[in-house]
């Protein structure tokens, strides 16, 4: 749904569903991120709703910041696989597309494609949010084929290192040795290098990260999107643990996550050189512009 | 019987933090009042992870949050 298609004129509010009119008086959309971002999350009605997710799901906060960071949630579509992160995706006020099993990255290049002929004007962004066995074990295929084609949406792989909604198998991106509760022998192969395949299949900027940092999780999540929209296909590796099937108690799954911050998970960022001229451009307008409104509000004061 | 999170709102409101707000895997739960500068629990959605206690307590120090059983009307 699009903000310019139904805005409420106060007349008709009272018509109009409950949740829409609270998303527009108190939430995101028609804002700026300053006034209803990743900042002040817990200030204002957030896109995401109650989810079943488990208790203390890194994977459920990880699409929690996804959604608050989003540049323009009301011309935004999610593709999504099933897998656990499906669950809370499918619970936000953004359009949300559920595919079989490892698809989502075929559909998204057709959908990405259909919105470019059929609003010209506009800019809609697509992105895939799915599992790692969605992403690199059942997607591979499509995933790998929609980046050699160069298709031009975003890419976010929720890698929690296991199968998580079906009793813990081994994923591709189990790294070594791991033992689950179906690979009680512990796994024999390395974690699958998925940056470097998306690097060799032709992504444009891609990040590898444990979201411990919301400023930097947030930039990163806009980077990918303003890449995607006008250079090549993107791709976020973010670890959102597994807190059931890797048995880490609720309350240490964040020290876990930056645990891993310094392991597995260090920090990469890559950009082709388009892609750091569309995030320079883009980064040094939004600077502008918030100075220009803190000039406004000084103004305002004197 | 639940297991919640519950903010003591005075010492909450010493501090200009909302930290805890940022870190809640649930999304409209743990929320920050901007009048009485304190954060609140919306306790029908707690899942009782205690996750903001570990911002509060363990990274911050400020002992604010703690986990408590709240029983339901009919109990």
């Amino acid at each position: 749904m699009s903000l310019k298609y139904v805005t409420p004129v106060a007349m008709f509010k009272k018509y109009l569903p409950k949740d829409y009119v609270e998303l527009v008086d108190f939430g995101p959309f028609g804002k700026t991120q300053d006034e209803a971002g990743p900042g002040n999350m817990g200030q204002f009605k957030e896109l995401m709703e109650e989810h079943p997710m488990c208790s203390g799901c890194w994977m459920a906060y990880y699409i929690r910041l996804i959604f608050a960071s989003l540049p323009c949630p009301e011309e935004t579509v999610t593709l999504g696989t099933a897998g656990c992160g499906r669950l809370a995706i499918s619970q936000a006020a953004v359009p949300f597309i559920y595919g079989n099993y490892g698809d989502q990255n075929a559909m998204a290049s057709g959908l990405s494609r259909a919105f470019r002929l059929r609003f010209p004007d506009k800019q809609k962004d697509v992105i895939t949010i799915a599992g790692d066995g969605g992403t690199m074990d059942i997607g591979f295929s499509m995933t790998m084929h929609s980046w050699i084609r160069g298709e031009r949406f975003t890419t976010i792989m929720l890698d929690n290192e296991v199968y998580g909604n079906t009793g813990g198998q081994e994923s591709g991106m189990s790294p070594k040795g791991a033992v689950l509760k179906m690979a009680p022998g512990g796994k024999n192969f390395e974690k699958m290098p998925a940056t470097a395949l998306a690097k060799a299949a032709g992504c444009v900027y891609i990040v590898k990260m444990s979201p411990t940092n919301i400023k930097k999780a947030a930039k990163v999540i806009r980077r990918a999107i303003f890449v995607a929209r006008e250079v090549g296909p993107t791709f976020i590796h973010a670890y959102t643990s597994c807190n059931i099937e890797y048995s880490i108690p609720t309350e240490e799954v964040f020290a876990d996550a930056r645990a891993q911050e310094k392991d597995r998970f260090q920090f990469e960022e890559y950009m082709t050189d388009a892609a750091k001229e569309v995030i320079d451009r883009i980064e040094a307008e939004e600077k502008a512009a918030h100075r220009a409104k803190k000039g406004i509000v000084a103004e305002e004061v004197n | 019987m639940y297991y919640v999170a519950k903010v003591n709102a005075d010492m909450c409101a010493e501090y200009k933090c909302n930290t805890c707000t940022l870190y809640c895997p649930e999304a409209n739960t743990l929320m920050f009042d901007k009048v009485g500068n304190t954060s609140w629990v919306d306790e029908d959605r707690c899942k009782g992870c205690a996750l903001c206690v570990y911002v509060c307590t363990d990274m911050l120090s400020r002992n604010c949050i703690t986990m408590e059983m709240v029983h339901g009307k009919e109990d």
